[in-house]
């Protein structure tokens, strides 16, 4: 018989898996929708900010603090997400093949960044440590304190982006050149500074989730490629019809995860969000909550 | 139209023979034992990496799940060699239907998809896969993979004493016969929808291509040899490990298939020795090995789109566009006074805008003065294919050729400006003013009647009459060239850069004529005709203004015969005759008896006959008229 704390138990798990996938998703999904590529460097995009982060921040290293490493991250990797774009991306921009072509150049570009990791911090695996200590309970609830802002920092980031994408004038550039490329460089968009943007922005937020995992698990230089897959799944399993979508979608494949592992077993969840994913591919392919056109 | 020579008897069968005898002979000279290890590698991704390239260049369906379709081979392979104790070789052979049933499961889902989420859809696939195998490690052993797999062996024989050469012949065995399927099935009716499929789906499936069913059959057939592979490499490494569904094998795959060239299968093999060695040379480099790889994939998917397969092309091309500039240099030097002896007329070395042609101008007529003739020679020929125009009318008119840029004894020129028929044209334009020659009557023969129906129809009245032999004027581009000519394959080789020996016989022989003697220096002319000649030409037809030619012909503003071999191999001449002309000579055609395609070579007297009663009837009415 399940109690009803397990389920909550199990529940407060699934929403802090939810948010840290929804922070992944969106990033992947701001590149999606905007440039209609696929980024396979976005796992090594974690990863990256991470290092970066802990370099920035640990004791071991230059020991300024979690808040320094958290905006010196954010910094660096939308000036690292700009730089990519216009090394790997750009070159393919109004060929034919720029779907493949970028698949090809981003899954090397991840093989690079993996590797340089390796050669700067070594293999052996390191920890930025939690933000904060403590727990926090609320009637049944019971969630470590570390937890609890990893979600509420993910609350209010998700929203500075959306208002960011809704409000400012930048925001609304981005969307309309996701919607139709061509109208918005009519309007006299500058369409490659707003894809370059784009990429920073999406590689700043994969920084965070970076340094997100990097507090509660350890970080190894190929620690990206398992997120990498979660946020496949959750942008397919959503779909990227508005900004909210991978949010919803990570949620929901957050609370599948946690209570899969809890009743299906650990060895098993995998296959079960993988063949949740191409069921819903093979019925839905722009996704659960998608329309057909791209939109941000 | 198609035309699609067997494979012996394309230029692929010299080097195909050459590399397999390379490959052969390898081992014998070469003992380490390292070395031949390598190279069993090398033959292993050859294979798995030419049969991706069967779904991901030739199908452009990006499926990602390849490598998995490899793992499945070599735990097939573990699981029936070792689990069951089969047969090892039946085993291996095993492997190739198992993984095309796993290849028909990542096709179903794919079938309605396209573009990225074929990409997701199959990332996803292997995703499952390596899921399935991790999670059943009583089967698959799990995350440790499943150790001291049966090797092969012949009667007690193992495979790998001697320096494993039983394993390196078997390797050689199984990418030769890969090849061999894949070129068949390239050729193949399904392999021709699989293109079509990629190059213009909506119409390829208006055309009755079923999109699903031939992506069911590309993934098959793609899934084949590398479940074989993978059942062989499990034979050899005997080790079945999950980490070949790691990033690592993925990009080593893909690099081999890009860098070798998407689009083709001797490309990926190519590529496969190419990289294969270079890994293992860069292998002490540890991390930097991994960077210097993606970097690699990197420069030539931005800088080098073609890969080693299109540098093979460049560099063929290359050596070929040089070997005819020498022959034109040596014409130039050692033969001219044949050639000067053929046409009893001296040659001379005219600078036009597209470089230096080679001209035959008899100079002004010794007897009664009729109107300048300008003839314009055809494909792959050269102007001393009118030899017997020269000796016919130079008494009575001033006779003038030239070989166009690319053949004969001019020079090779820029073939994006040059090869094409409206620069041809131009060409014929700086002779005539070079010459000073005024209201000539053109012959235009084949590929020369485009250029002088062009070089007309820009300015009819400058010209004192048109003649074309061999060729068919067109209106709509391409569509009337299947009216206009017989379907045959000597469209297609008319326009094809590198021809064969054989093709280049035939070619020739149905063009001109049939090898003899008299005409062994018109069969000559394709050593030294610039194979781009041929190529830029056919593709170029859309920039001549055709409707301008027909608009000519249709209003009447220049005189003008049709003087087509009744034999002509190649014309259509009912739909010829059926053209509206304004003022036809005659009223109709005057083919010529028994004429081919070159009938004022191989029937001079009847073709000089017509040509000549043109010149006095036909362009003198013209005169009088004015």
């Amino acid at each position: 018989m399940i109690s009803l704390d397990t389920i909550l138990i199990v529940t407060s798990g699934g929403l802090v898996l939810g948010a840290i996938y929804a922070l992944m998703a969106s990033g992947l999904a701001v590149v999606w929708t905007t440039l209609g590529i696929f980024n396979f460097a976005h796992g090594a995009f974690i990863a990256a900010g991470a290092y970066i982060g802990w370099q920035i921040a640990h004791a071991d290293a230059s020991g300024l603090g979690l808040v320094a490493g958290t905006l010196g991250t954010l910094l660096a990797m939308f000036v690292f997400g700009v730089l990519f774009h216009i090394a790997l991306v750009r070159p393919f921009e109004r060929r034919a093949n720029i779907v493949a072509a970028s698949v090809i150049t981003t899954l090397a570009g991840a093989t690079v960044i993996e590797n340089v990791i390796n050669l700067i911090w070594g293999p052996r695996s390191k920890q930025i440590g939690r933000m904060l200590d403590g727990d926090f309970s609320l009637g049944p609830i019971a969630l470590s304190m570390n937890d609890l802002a990893l979600v509420v920092i993910v609350v209010a980031t998700l929203g500075l982006v959306g208002w960011f994408l809704g409000a400012t004038r930048t925001g609304r550039s981005m969307r309309a050149v996701a919607q139709n490329r061509e109208a918005a460089e009519l309007m006299g968009l500058d369409v490659p500074r707003l894809y370059a943007a784009a990429f920073g922005l999406s590689a700043a937020m994969a920084g965070l989730a970076g340094i997100f995992i990097g507090s509660i698990r350890f970080m190894t230089p190929t620690m990206g490629a398992d997120p990498l897959m979660k946020a496949l799944i959750v942008v397919i399993f959503g779909g990227v019809a508005r900004f909210t979508s991978p949010i919803y979608a990570a949620l929901i494949i957050g609370m599948v995860e946690a209570f899969s592992t809890y009743f299906v077993g650990l060895y098993w969840t995998p296959a079960v969000l993988f063949a949740l994913m191409m069921v819903v591919l093979v019925l839905k392919p722009a996704g659960l909550f998608g329309k057909h056109q791209r939109t941000l | 139209m198609r035309y699609d020579p067997p494979f012996h008897r394309s230029n692929g069968l010299t080097p195909a023979i050459a590399a397999i005898v390379v490959l052969a002979v390898f081992p014998l000279i070469f003992e380490a034992s390292y070395l031949r290890h390598l190279m069993i590698l090398a033959f292993v991704f050859a294979v798995v990496a030419a049969s991706w390239d069967l779904s991901l260049g030739y199908g452009g369906l990006f499926n990602f799940a390849h490598v998995a379709l490899f793992a499945v081979g070599i735990y097939t392979y573990g699981i029936l060699a070792k689990t069951f104790g089969l047969n090892p070789w039946l085993a291996v052979l095993a492997a190739g239907p198992v993984a095309m049933i796993f290849a028909a499961a990542v096709a179903l889902p794919v079938l309605r998809l396209d573009g990225i989420y074929v990409i997701l859809v199959t990332i996803a696939f292997s995703q499952l896969i390596y899921q399935i195998i991790i999670s059943q490690s009583q089967i698959t052993g799990g995350t440790s993979g499943m150790v001291t797999l049966p090797p092969l062996s012949v009667d007690g024989y193992r495979f790998v004493k001697d320096g494993k050469i039983g394993y390196y012949y078997t390797g050689l065995v199984l990418l030769v016969a890969a090849c061999i399927f894949l070129h068949l099935t390239v050729r193949s009716r399904v392999g021709r929808a699989i293109v079509a499929l990629r190059d213009n789906k909506y119409y390829a499936i208006s055309r009755g291509v079923a999109e699903g069913r031939t992506r069911l059959q590309t993934l098959c057939a793609s899934a084949l040899f590398t479940g074989i592979a993978g059942g062989f490499y499990g034979s050899y490494v005997r080790v079945a490990s999950p980490d070949i569904f790691g990033l690592g094998s993925l990009a080593l795959l893909l690099s081999i298939l890009l860098v070798g060239g998407a689009g083709t299968i001797w490309g990926p093999v190519m590529a496969a020795f190419a990289i294969t060695l270079l890994s293992e040379a860069i292998a002490d480099l540890g991390a930097w090995r991994n960077i210097i790889t993606a970097l690699l994939i990197i420069v030539v998917m931005v800088f080098y789109p073609g890969g080693l397969w299109g540098l093979t092309q460049e560099l063929r091309e290359a050596a070929a566009v040089a070997l005819s500039s020498l022959r034109a240099r040596r014409r130039r030097r050692v033969l001219r006074m044949a050639r000067e002896e053929r046409l009893r007329t001296a040659e001379r070395m005219i600078r036009t805008r597209y470089g230096a042609v080679a001209v035959a101008d008899s100079g002004p007529a010794t007897g009664q003065s009729g109107p300048p003739i300008l003839m314009l020679h055809g494909n792959s020929a050269c102007k001393e294919a009118f030899l017997h125009q020269f000796a016919a009318f130079r008494d009575n008119h001033r006779v003038i050729a030239f070989d166009l840029p690319g053949h004969g004894a001019s020079d090779n020129a820029d073939p994006e400006e040059t090869y094409n028929v409206p620069a041809y044209a131009d060409v014929a334009e700086d002779v005539l003013t070079e010459l000073e020659v005024e209201c000539p009557v053109v012959l235009g023969w084949s590929l020369g009647g485009y250029v002088a129906l062009e070089l007309t129809a820009r300015a009819p009245s400058a010209y004192a009459g048109l003649a074309i032999t061999g060729t068919s004027p067109l209106n709509v581009v391409p569509d009337d060239f299947a009216r206009g000519y017989d379907p045959d394959s000597h469209v297609v080789l008319a326009g094809k850069q590198f021809l064969t020996l054989a093709e280049q016989k035939r070619f020739a022989g149905s063009a001109t004529v049939p090898l003899s003697p008299e005409s062994a220096f018109l069969h000559e002319n394709f050593d030294r005709t610039d194979g781009r000649t041929r190529y830029y030409m056919i593709t170029k037809l859309s920039v001549v203004d055709w409707p301008r030619q027909m608009r000519m012909l249709r209003a009447g503003a220049i005189p003008f015969a049709v003087l087509n071999g009744a034999d002509d191999p190649f014309l259509d001449h009912a739909y010829i005759a059926g053209l509206p002309y304004g003022s036809l000579w005659t009223g109709a055609p005057c083919d010529v008896e028994e004429g081919a395609h070159a009938p004022f070579f191989n029937r001079p007297d009847a073709f000089n006959t017509a040509f000549s009663r043109f010149l006095q009837e036909g362009c003198c009415q013209r005169e009088s008229s004015r």
